[in-house]
């Protein structure tokens, strides 16, 4: 993702909260500090097909601002 | 001003501290650069005395340590290594493994921050193994050697201390286990009916290597009635086939320990290693419907679709890909008890020979000792 990022292309990362400190030094780390995180209800894994539907519904709108301020 | 001080003349690479155990190891806790249990300060006598045994510039990194990617310095690795409590003469085998993580087939990224509970596991062969007087006998998974005790944690601490393996910053295992602390051994050649792990491996039999895997702790295989090759490998295979391993959904080499007993057992009765694996792979398997609905349908017909997208539920699921990717190692004492060690299936183990600068075999570590 940070590869992608500094080659130029609009990135982001989907997280949960126990790994959002893990997400935010690994952007630090490859370099881009400012990679967007979009962040999900925890857990990802063991979930029923509803409730990642569910999981999707709270990151459409992070990632719809993200596109919309990209094209301002 | 020697070769160290100038080192630790930069900003940030030395620090003052009382030399006091009590103190130190304060210190150091305050700092988080221990595993929670009392560390040696590293002062600088004590770090030059471990790097004595590195013909390699002591600054220049040997390895990128993940997730942090820290560089690991010779002289990083060395205070690491005296903070674990080594003597100088281990120091080359710290710094193996090290390298030997650092490979890009063992997966460190994965191994340091996933939630499994893996930590590296250090095999060593070779002559180095005795030279260093390490156990490979009774309890050489255990406590009570220094050699094993210390080679495992130095490395551990370096992964944490180089590269950020912090508990629930880098390191995001849910529940940790007992092996980070320290997972070393070696392996009884002696008691080895086949060839040892290094020779099948590809090394020379006078090559000091180490082997590391991405392991979860040993799973004990208590046998005490087979006298047959059949009987022992039928017990082992019973404990292998278990539902809930990352083995069985990755491409993995999860370790079958052999005690010296068993192994004598199995080489006896004509078994090759290659026969073991054999054995294992065609008998160690849990029948599909044994799985969980969800792991049916998610895992294996979906993420394994190439294997078992239309198997029916009966299909014997093996809990891996190909026979050879079992590794098999004889460690222990007398007693009728052997391990299944699984792994975190998202690596494979990487063997690394111990070399001098100018890429011959070390024949003795004490020739590496410089002045």
């Amino acid at each position: 993702m940070a590869t992608l990022r500094k080659r130029g292309l609009r990135t982001a990362v989907i997280c949960t909260e126990p790994f959002l400190k893990l997400a935010q030094a690994q952007a630090k780390t490859f370099g881009v500090p400012d990679l967007p995180i979009i962040m999900i209800p925890h857990p990802l894994g063991g979930i029923s097909v509803e409730q990642v539907e569910g999981r999707a519904h709270v990151a459409w709108p992070q990632l719809e601002k993200l596109l919309t301020e990209m094209l301002k | 001003m020697s070769a160290i001080d100038k080192l630790l003349a930069e900003p940030g690479a030395g620090f003052e501290a009382e030399d006091d155990s009590e103190a130190a190891f304060e210190y150091c806790m305050q700092h988080g650069w221990s595993d929670g249990l009392p560390v040696v300060l590293p002062t600088t006598e004590r770090v030059e005395r471990m790097l004595a045994y590195c013909d390699r510039p002591w600054d220049q990194p040997v390895a990128m340590l993940a997730p942090r990617f820290g560089a690991a310095t010779p002289l990083r690795l060395a205070a690491n290594a005296v903070m674990a409590g080594c003597r100088p003469e281990y120091f080359p085998l710290v710094m193996l493994a090290i390298e030997a993580m650092a490979e890009e087939p063992f997966n460190l990224y994965g191994i340091q921050a996933t939630t499994h509970p893996c930590a590296p596991l250090v095999i060593v062969n070779g002559p180095g193994a005795k030279e260093l007087g390490m156990n490979s006998g009774h309890s050489a998974l255990g406590a009570g050697n220094r050699a094993n005790a210390t080679i495992g944690r130095a490395v551990r601490l370096s992964l944490v201390n180089i590269g950020g393996a912090i508990p629930g910053l880098g390191d995001m295992s849910t529940y940790g286990d007992p092996t980070k602390f320290t997972y070393c051994a070696a392996e009884n050649e002696a008691g080895n009916p086949w060839q040892p792990l290094h020779v099948e491996r590809g090394f020379p039999p006078q090559a000091t290597t180490v082997t590391v895997v991405a392991a979860e702790p040993p799973h004990n295989v208590n046998d005490h009635e087979s006298y047959t090759a059949v009987g022992l490998l039928t017990t082992m295979a019973g404990t292998i086939a278990s539902t809930g391993q990352n083995n069985t959904y990755y491409a993995s080499e999860p370790v079958v320990l052999l005690s010296p007993e068993h192994a004598a057992t199995i080489g006896g009765d004509g078994y090759s290693k290659q026969a073991v694996k054999d054995y294992l792979f065609a008998h160690a398997r849990v029948p599909m419907h044994k799985f969980s609905k969800e792991n049916i349908e998610r895992r294996f017909r979906m993420k394994l679709a190439h294997r078992y997208g239309n198997a029916d539920p009966d299909t014997l699921v093996s809990m891996v890909e190909r026979a050879e990717d079992f590794i098999v190692v004889v460690i222990g004492g007398a007693g009728k008890h052997s391990a299944y060690i699984p792994t975190f299936g998202n690596t494979h183990a990487v063997t690394r020979a111990l070399k001098h600068a100018d890429g011959t075999l070390v024949e003795s570590i004490e020739s590496m000792r410089g002045t």
